[in-house]
């Protein structure tokens, strides 16, 4: 099987790995994993005062098709909203960089990570507001 | 005569809860799983058996390795296609699809990793599904996210046989406790340890690669 030119990309030049700080209240974090391939990937946003993404960053252990999945979803949700973020479809992710079928699961993984990132953060911020 | 050995043959395999199926030679009973007719000594297409049944062990996850080699070499030695060549193509056709499954079986057995799997999908609890099954373990998923970032940073082979040894301790444990949660019938706590036996297994697949890349 065969990547495309866009998996290769961003498996050879991924877009923002590294990590951010997990402790701070304006980073959500989604750390999430498919038992099938042992994968691990984990997605942080840092979130401004407005609710828009200003970064992102990503951290995966896995096949090309996750790496370049989650790089890709790193690119796509800075200078997004939340709302705006958590409606990226795998789809659109797996349309995108040409995924074949059997590697679908790797981009609904980057979809479940930037969701829980979303999620990490409202609950902190919750808990934020509550104290 | 004949048809009281049928009957209970019959008897006996439903006594097991096997299912029983009709010789297609001679149409006589065989009960589902037997590699051999026990009337006409024809062999059988290998059906439905789960691996256990296949070589005969009652299922669960304490196996004794030196008894599942005994009986797959035993099975292997009647199965063997080479053992067929003269026979009719049908049967040609069966002794090798018999002694697919049954490598398939033996191989699923002997690995715990795999063994677990399977017993977990014939309880019903299918943790390691093909496609998007995703660990819902934030604990777990720190773990394997942490020595993996250990692994990445590690800066020589000295390092990386550290992490491998580590980790092929955890493994030996993580087997025990399948055993532990198995026998107990605990499967919430079997697939929870088979999923992070799926992660250990998978780092240290990873440290032979990293020791690789250090070397070259």
């Amino acid at each position: 099987m065969a990547y495309s030119d866009k998996v290769v990309d961003h498996y050879e030049n991924p877009r923002n790995v590294g990590s951010l700080d997990k402790d701070s209240t304006n980073v959500g974090t989604g750390l999430v994993g498919a038992p099938a391939c042992g994968d691990v990937m984990k997605l942080q946003i840092l979130v401004n005062e407005q609710g828009i993404i200003e970064d992102a960053k990503f951290k995966t252990f896995g096949c090309g098709s996750a790496i370049a999945s989650s790089s890709l979803v790193t690119e796509w949700v800075k200078g997004k909203t939340l709302e705006e973020a958590v409606s990226i479809k795998n789809t659109e992710i797996a349309q995108h960089l040409a995924l074949p079928p059997v590697k679908i699961h790797c981009s609904v993984l980057a979809e479940d990570a930037i969701k829980a990132a979303v999620s990490d953060y409202r609950k902190k911020r919750v808990t934020k507001a509550a104290e | 005569m004949q048809a009281q050995t049928r009957q209970a043959d019959r008897t006996a395999a439903q006594a097991a809860g096997t299912m029983v199926t009709r010789c297609w030679s001679c149409r006589g009973p065989v009960a589902e799983g037997a590699p051999f007719c026990p009337t006409c000594a024809a062999v059988q297409p290998p059906g439905q058996a789960d691996h256990f049944a296949r070589l005969g062990l009652p299922r669960g996850f304490g196996v004794d390795a030196a008894d599942l080699d005994r009986r797959y070499f035993a099975l292997q030695r009647q199965l063997h296609p080479d053992r067929f060549a003269t026979r009719s193509a049908h049967e040609r056709a069966l002794s090798q699809q018999q002694a697919t499954a049954l490598n398939d079986a033996y191989e699923t057995l002997k690995d715990p990793l795999r063994r677990a799997d399977c017993l977990l999908k014939l309880s019903g609890q299918d943790v390691v599904a093909e496609g998007c099954n995703l660990v819902n373990d934030p604990e777990l998923l720190m773990e394997a996210m942490e020595r993996r970032e250990a692994l990445a940073e590690a800066g020589s082979t000295v390092e990386v046989d550290a992490i491998t040894r580590a980790t092929r301790a955890d493994v030996a444990a993580c087997v025990g406790g399948l055993a532990a949660a198995f026998s107990a019938g605990d499967l919430a706590a079997a697939g929870r340890l088979t999923t992070r036996l799926k992660y250990l297994q998978k780092l240290v697949d990873e440290t032979r690669v990293r020791k690789l890349q250090l070397r070259g």
